[in-house]
């Protein structure tokens, strides 16, 4: 190495290590590696050494050189990795602030209700049917067997708009219609949810208007017996796995026989509780074989074909299962009441809890 | 129905604690919905005999009495006014504890000692309404000698449970205690004593002739005379078991006719023979505007749908309902008619609903008596009259009509029945049920010929059958199976349905919680945010807010926006899935039509300490059915239309909303009139036919290959006049370049400082594609000048 090179190497580590900045390093490299620069302006030495000399110059000026560039990329790196830590740091959050608000909604509970006893009912075949509100007499009440003089047709019970016409009071005239449609022919698998209407005033426990969900099979060989077991898997799936189902007899007039389905308590297990009146059971639905004049009606055999049909009131299903107090609240659309209707659920804990 | 557990048992052997009686009762169909327990809460319950009555010295209304309690006589202050001297009565002995937790201690009224409580009906828990009117204002006191010291409740006949049926309507064969005790008998076994009914006519013929005009309102009536009868209470046990049952006994002639109600479910009607004014009694139906005074002394004035019984002339009874004041038995009465018939159910009960009286009798004629208890009854009323009030019994029944006394026929089989219940019984096992019932069966070569005596001529089909067979089998007992179909079909949600779960899951994850409204609205709401009008309105509202169909979903999302902002929940928004009403007329069905409507108001995501959030203003709800169609594949379809259709709306910041070319609703923001008289601010809302878009059907995804060449963009700026909407020009470009333009969006609108008055600015992105080349420089001169040729000639400045 020359002197004049040793005295730029000198110069230049001199002037690197008082570098703390890219721009002082850029700066540095042009001064030293430029065009114009110092190791550069060595080069032009060469054109006063002879042939013979040149070479080992050059090799010389190349190890200068770098031996410098190494240098300033080393520090290069150091500097860009000092800023990036540093803008890192700068950057740095409160991450225990919220985060931005995306809002969710929340399902009435009525509808998620309503929404898994479908979906039960699909998964064994069912199709869903929704009909009419406001409906003809005919349907509603008469191809139901309850002709006009029928005691349990009560008057201040119906929503009347004219003689014939009125709001369903429940929603069985969608079977009525479903079977007519048939033309005699099964099998009829359907579930028909729905608002329906009673002459009622509202208050904690009465609404004018609510919820139904029924359900319709007719086919060649329907037993009573079928109706047991369907209901007994629907009762384990919606309402846990150690639920009990018992039938009592009871009276509707479009089946024949009729009964009132019970389900063990899914609160007390059946020790008795608030829920259950101390009783162990809870009344959910009613149901039973359909009858055949309903049958006939319609255009069936009842000879030839049977069927079983139930229903129930989603509203008192979701009062029950989520222990609303206030039947008025599933309808008066307070966010504080839908939105606490934000999450899914689960089985639970070994499906126990409804 | 009541049913006293002393009283069934004179009908029937039965020894099971109350409890599984009941359990066993309801278990086979008839709900017990209370046992009412006269013995609960009662200790030390005696007999006492009042040896004497002399005044508190101290206390005007009270008295001293000296009362042998059996072991023992003691002093007891009595304040009742009725309490005298040699008489039986109930007393409650120190020590001893009555109904709502009293409990009677050794007491010193004003300075005298009291050891015990002479107790009216009232203290050891009878109800007010059932007390005697003899009773009501004192003590008790026993009609005849009794033991002092035995226990009262048992000299009461309240020893006793009563169970409360709650009858469905099919069930009318429970409605008297014989019927219990058949449905007992069914239950537990054992065989069912009619009540003694036996007769001793005297020489004298009976003096009434029956006339019916309308034999299908009165199909039969018959009489039985008994004369002589001393009024009189009616023995103790009959006015007890009367109380249990829930009537409250008057005199011996009154009660035996509720009692022989009560066991038969045969109405009776007592008439005072010598107030009747005739020897005949006429049933027919009333005059139109007929005057009748019944015996609660009100005059009635009667349709020619209510059934009259009339002394040839005038009115004496309403049919089934009540009878007349005028041949009321009274204290006086020494001769009377007993009714016992048979009325048309349907006109029975028309006239208790009309005239709002429903009684005990009414409610049985409603439902239909059987017909072989209507003869047995009168005889049994007739026996009671002679036994208790000393009557004598004239000869012969008058009767008109004819009773249908021959058991009905219900063919069946045990294959018929098995198939309905799933279940596997014998032969044997149907015809042991049905005999415990107290049907007869006949087997056939074919089946089984069921026997109905009358009193269940509510069993009419196979059917009937199958269900008294299942539910004295036991519901329990019946298998549990699933159906096996004749063809299996898949159960699934129609394309419809599932678009409507996916539309409320992506409002729900769009920030907006799903209502559920009444359809029944105020007529006044009607025609807001709607073309329509009219509306469906019911026959007899309950009130003037539910009065009349909804014919749009919005204003009651209005009302559900104010009322959680007047709670403290200022950023509401809600949608809902609902039908609207389109009247045809009173007498027609509707056009129901599902739609689906939301509201915004408030800041929505909002992130306070960002200070950042979306506005409820018009675009943000278009921004939430943008991407709804766009879920729905309609997004290129969908258009919106400036508009101003509705009052209730903003009408500079209203759409109208076009599918295809259908209008299918609006979207817009409330006017804000409307809204400040609602305490909205900004409030934005839609509301659009759902029925119209779930019918489109789009079928599956078409899926495109991706793109192998880039895309191009050019921007371009235009001062345009204010008035002119930015759809306008893309429809200009569109129409300029047809070729290669995939995507055109404005992305800069301006108004304002350096804009000429009325003019604001304009800034679009425009995107070319040629899928089969990369386009140049010189491919996209040659297409985007046209456009902005044509963007000149349509009168837009182009700005550099």
């Amino acid at each position: 190495m020359t002197v004049e090179m040793e005295t730029i190497q000198l110069e230049f580590n001199d002037k690197l290590s008082a570098v703390d900045n890219s721009k002082a390093l850029s700066d540095l490299r042009v001064e030293y590696l430029g065009k114009k620069g110092k190791v550069t302006g060595l080069m032009k030495e060469m054109k006063n050494l002879s042939n013979e000399e040149r070479p080992a110059y050059g090799q010389k000026v190349n190890v200068l050189r770098n031996e410098i560039e190494t240098a300033i990329a080393e520090l290069e790196t150091e500097l860009s990795a000092a800023a990036m830590k540093e803008k890192l740091q700068a950057e740095t959050i409160d991450v225990t602030l919220p985060g931005r608000t995306m809002d969710i909604g929340g399902s009435n509970p009525i509808d998620r209700i309503v929404e898994d006893i479908e979906d039960f009912f699909i998964g064994l075949g069912y199709e869903i049917k929704e009909g009419y509100e406001v409906e003809q007499d005919y349907y509603n009440f008469e191809a139901l067997n309850l002709p006009k003089s029928h005691p349990a047709r009560d008057m201040q019970d119906t929503f009347y708009i004219s003689e014939e016409i009125l709001l369903r009071t429940h929603t069985s005239p969608v079977q009525a219609r479903t079977l007519e449609a048939q033309k005699g022919e099964g099998p009829v698998k359907i579930i028909c949810p729905g608002k329906v209407y009673r002459r009622d005033s509202d208050d904690a426990t009465h609404s004018h208007q609510f919820t139904q969900i029924e359900g319709l099979v007719v086919d060649k060989n329907i037993h009573l017996s079928d109706l047991k077991g369907t209901l007994e898997l629907f009762a384990k799936e919606i309402f846990g796995d150690d639920r009990e189902v018992r039938l009592r007899p009871s009276y509707f007039p479009f089946t024949e026989p009729s009964v009132e389905v019970d389900i063990s308590c899914f609160k007390c297990k059946g020790a008795g509780c608030n829920v259950c009146k101390q009783s162990g059971w809870i009344e959910i639905l009613g149901a039973g074989m359909v009858h055949p004049n309903v049958l006939e009606m319609a255009g069936f055999d009842s000879k030839e074909y049977s069927g079983f049909a139930f229903g129930m009131g989603p509203d008192r299903v979701a009062m029950l299962k989520y222990g609303i107090e206030d039947i008025r609240h599933l309808y008066t659309n307070d966010l504080r009441f839908i939105d606490q209707f934000i999450p899914t659920e689960d089985g639970g804990e070994a499906h126990a809890s409804i | 129905m009541q049913v006293s557990k002393e009283w069934l048992k004179t009908f029937i052997d039965i020894d099971v604690p109350t409890n599984e009686l009941s359990e066993k009762i309801t278990r086979g169909g008839i709900e017990v919905d209370d046992i009412i327990d006269y013995t609960a809460d009662i200790k030390n319950l005696v007999v006492g005999y009042v040896k004497s009555v002399k005044p508190h010295p101290e206390a005007d209304r009270l008295n001293l009495c000296e009362v042998d309690t059996g072991e023992e006589v003691t002093q007891i202050v009595c304040g009742a006014p009725n309490v005298q001297a040699d008489s039986y009565v109930i007393v409650s002995k120190v020590g001893g504890r009555l109904p709502g937790g009293v409990k009677i201690k050794r007491a010193k009224l004003r300075g005298e000692v009291s050891e015990g409580m002479i107790c009216s009906l009232q203290e050891i828990g009878v109800k007010e309404e059932f007390v005697p009117a003899e009773y009501q204002d004192g003590i008790f006191i026993f009609n005849t000698a009794q033991t002092p010291g035995e226990d009262a409740l048992t000299a009461l006949y309240l020893n006793d449970q009563v169970l409360e049926f709650d009858l469905t309507p099919n069930r009318k064969d429970a409605l008297s205690m014989i019927g219990a005790a058949y449905e007992t008998s069914a239950l537990f076994g054992g065989d069912v004593k009619a009540p003694e009914s036996s007769v001793s006519e005297i020489d004298d013929v009976i003096t009434m002739n029956i006339e019916n005009s309308d034999s299908e309102a009165v199909p039969f009536y018959a009489v039985r005379e008994v004369k002589n009868v001393e009024i009189k209470p009616a023995p103790l046990w009959m006015q007890i078991r009367l109380i249990k049952a829930g009537i409250r006994p008057i005199n011996n002639v009154v009660d035996i006719s509720n009692y022989v109600l009560m066991e038969y479910g045969q109405p009776l009607h007592m008439f005072d023979r010598d107030t009747i004014g005739s020897d005949k009694i006429v049933t027919r139906l009333a005059k139109k505007d007929e005057a009748f005074t019944t015996l609660d002394g009100k005059e009635r004035t009667l349709t020619e749908n209510d059934i009259v019984i009339t002394n040839g002339e005038v009115p004496i009874a309403l049919a089934g309902v009540m009878g007349g004041l005028d041949s009321e038995v009274t204290a006086q009465t020494v001769n009377v008619v007993i009714e016992s018939a048979l009325f048309d159910p349907v006109k029975v009960r028309k006239t208790s609903s009309r005239l709002n009286l429903r009684s005990e009798a009414s409610q049985r004629f409603e439902k239909g008596v059987s017909h072989e208890f209507i003869l047995p009854a009168v005889n049994r009323a007739a026996h009671l009259l002679e036994k208790y009030a000393g009557g004598k019994t004239l000869k012969g029944i008058a009767s008109e009509g004819a009773l249908n006394l021959e058991p009905g026929v219900i063919q069946t089989s045990a294959s018929f029945i098995n198939n309905r219940l799933g279940t596997d019984l014998s032969h044997a096992d149907i015809l042991e049920t049905l005999e415990k019932l107290g049907l007869g069966a006949e087997e056939t070569s074919d089946g089984i010929n069921v026997i109905i005596p009358s009193r269940r001529d509510d069993l009419k089909i196979p059917e009937d059958i199958s269900e008294e067979v299942a539910r004295i089998f036991g519901y329990d007992n019946i298998p549990s199976t699933l159906p096996e179909y004749s063809t299996i079909t898949p159960g699934r949600l129609s394309d419809e349905q599932s678009e409507v779960r996916v539309i409320k899951r992506q409002l729900n994850a769009q920030g907006f919680s799903q209502a559920i409204n009444y359809a029944l609205t105020s007529k006044k709401r009607i025609g807001e945010f709607t073309d329509l009008s009219e509306s469906l309105a019911l026959l007899m509202p309950m009130s003037e807010d539910r009065a009349v169909l909804r014919t749009s979903l919005v204003p009651h999302l209005v009302d559900n926006a104010m009322y959680n902002v007047n709670r403290q929940q200022k950023n509401v928004s809600l949608f809902e899935i609902g039908k609207i009403f389109v009247t045809n007329g009173q007498d027609q069905l509707p056009d129901e039509v599902e739609m689906l409507a939301g509201i915004v108001t408030g800041e929505q995501h909002k992130t306070a300490w960002t200070q950042s959030f979306v506005p409820s203003d018009f675009y943000t709800v278009k921004g939430v059915l943008n991407a709804l169609f766009a879920k729905l594949s309609l997004a290129e379809r969908v258009s919106y239309v400036q508009a101003a259709p509705h009052d209730e709306l903003h009408p500079g910041r209203t759409a109208e909303i076009y599918l295809d070319d259908k209008k299918i609703g609006f979207a817009g923001e409330l006017h804000p009139q409307y809204a400040e008289d609602y305490d909205l601010g900004q409030t934005a809302v839609f509301e659009i036919n759902l029925a119209e878009v779930l019918k489109i059907k789009t079928g599956s995804i078409l899926y495109e290959f991706l793109p192998k060449y880039p895309s191009m963009s050019r921007d371009v700026a235009l001062e345009v006049d204010s008035s002119v909407n930015v759809s306008e020009i893309i429809d200009v470009i569109k129409d300029a370049a047809p070729k290669y333009l995939t995507d055109v969006y404005p992305f800069d609108i301006y108004e304002g400082e350096h804009m000429a008055d009325g003019k604001k600015s304009v800034a679009l992105h425009l995107t070319y594609l040629n899928r089969e080349k990369t386009l140049t420089d010189k491919d996209i001169e040659a297409l985007h000048t046209p456009v902005e040729d044509a963007l000149v000639k349509a009168g837009y400045t182009v700005r550099g």
